[in-house]
């Protein structure tokens, strides 16, 4: 088979990102187990579909962004390190490919999304968690791109489905290469506000929202899922109820398909999925 | 109509102080010893400053009254995560329910 003469999308996936799970599997906590299953089948996914990079939907928890608050950001430096807000998560160096990171800045701005270029920058633990389970001992290059989820004004997910077709069309304008795209967020979570459980620190106070964006994830139905993803259905769910918006993104990328894999951890508010060869 | 915008504008910036302490101590551990060491001191001399009550409610660890006051609430469990201002997780969680009990959640 000849090579592609452009670049590829070869994979996708949805992942959460709760800071304590690598310390749960390190520490052999109750849940190891399960979170360590869920990241394996992500894991073993993206392994297969054997990716050049991984372009990394993600929003920032403060740690990059409060003085100055982008909307839309992308990395574009030629390495990172992290986690820069949890010490525990074992700290790691992560190579970006800083050339795809930069074509992917200038087609967006050429197509009328004006995203900045973080020229140095820090990963915190949306990063490098998941990495941790996902590409632990592996190398990959990834183009971190960050969508304010957390401080109003929020971009539209209307706005974000519109971004994620964008990146569709500027990998396939890229000369070569496999990318996988990977949204890191939860559907429904509340983190230190008066929505937590009373036992701690976090809580899920929209339940049925997440129900909701799971039966929409199993029925392909992204269209719907963009109109119900009102700001004040966001808020709803929780001060990070945003996170939804690196999803839909993700999910603007490639045809509608239902997940291959969709594991739920409903007390979480968030899943695990997987769309090999979108 | 310009005293009651100043005013405003005077509360929007010392919310902004709390809420980027809170963010500095994630990112700074020099300042998590000093608020450690000398809370009140540390406090009085950042920048931008806190007003007197932002002061008296940090020192309290009153969460539940910064909650209400306007502060980010992600940001608040900041102080709490790194046991900062006699606040732990708990107490934090405990608190800031109590403020808005028409919010608490069941636990699952």
């Amino acid at each position: 088979m000849a090579a592609a003469s452009v670049a590829e999308l070869v994979g996708a996936f949805g992942v959460p990102h709760n800071p304590h799970f690598p310390d749960w599997v390190r520490d052999g906590a109750p849940l190891a187990g399960e979170v360590s299953e869920m990241y394996a089948t992500v894991a073993e996914a993206l392994a297969a579909c054997k990716p050049d990079a991984l372009l990394y939907i993600t929003s920032d928890h403060y740690n990059l962004f409060f003085e100055t608050l982008p909307v839309f950001m992308i990395g574009v430096a030629e390495s990172a390190v992290g986690a820069s807000d949890y010490p525990t998560i074992p700290r790691r160096e992560v190579r970006i490919d800083s050339r795809l990171a930069r074509h992917l800045q200038r087609y967006l701005l050429e197509h009328d999304f004006d995203v900045g270029a973080l020229q140095e920058l820090t990963l915190d633990h949306t990063v490098i968690a998941p990495l941790w389970f996902i590409a632990a001992n592996w190398d990959l290059p990834i183009v971190p791109f960050f969508i304010n989820a957390f401080l109003r004004p929020l971009p539209s997910a209307r706005r974000c489905f519109a971004l994620g077709r964008a990146l569709r069309e500027a990998i396939t304008a890229y000369p070569a290469g496999r990318v996988a795209v990977v949204a890191s967020g939860s559907f429904s979570v509340e983190i230190g506000g008066p929505r937590i459980f009373a036992d701690a620190h976090v809580g899920v106070p929209a339940p049925e929202w997440t129900d909701r964006v799971l039966e929409l994830l199993r029925a392909a139905d992204v269209e719907t899922l963009v109109r119900e993803s009102t700001d004040e259905q966001l808020a709803a769910a929780g001060n990070a109820g945003g996170e939804v918006l690196d999803w839909i993104t993700m999910l603007a990328m490639f045809d509608p398909a239902p997940p291959a894999t969709l594991d739920v951890q409903p007390w979480f508010g968030h899943a695990y999925a997987t769309w090999p060869s979108p | 109509m310009v005293r009651p915008r100043l005013r405003n504008l005077a509360l929007a910036v010392s919310v902004y102080a709390v809420n980027k302490l809170c963010r500095r101590v994630v990112q700074e551990p020099e300042l998590r010893r000093s608020l450690a060491e000398q809370p009140e001191a540390t406090l009085r001399a950042l920048a931008p400053p806190l007003s007197e009550e932002e002061i008296a409610m940090l020192l309290a660890g009153d969460v539940g009254a910064l909650a209400k006051h306007g502060t980010n609430h992600f940001l608040l469990h900041q102080l709490a995560r790194w046991g900062l201002l006699g606040l732990d997780l708990p107490t934090h969680g405990a608190r800031i329910r109590a403020a808005f009990p028409e919010q608490a959640l069941r636990s699952p």
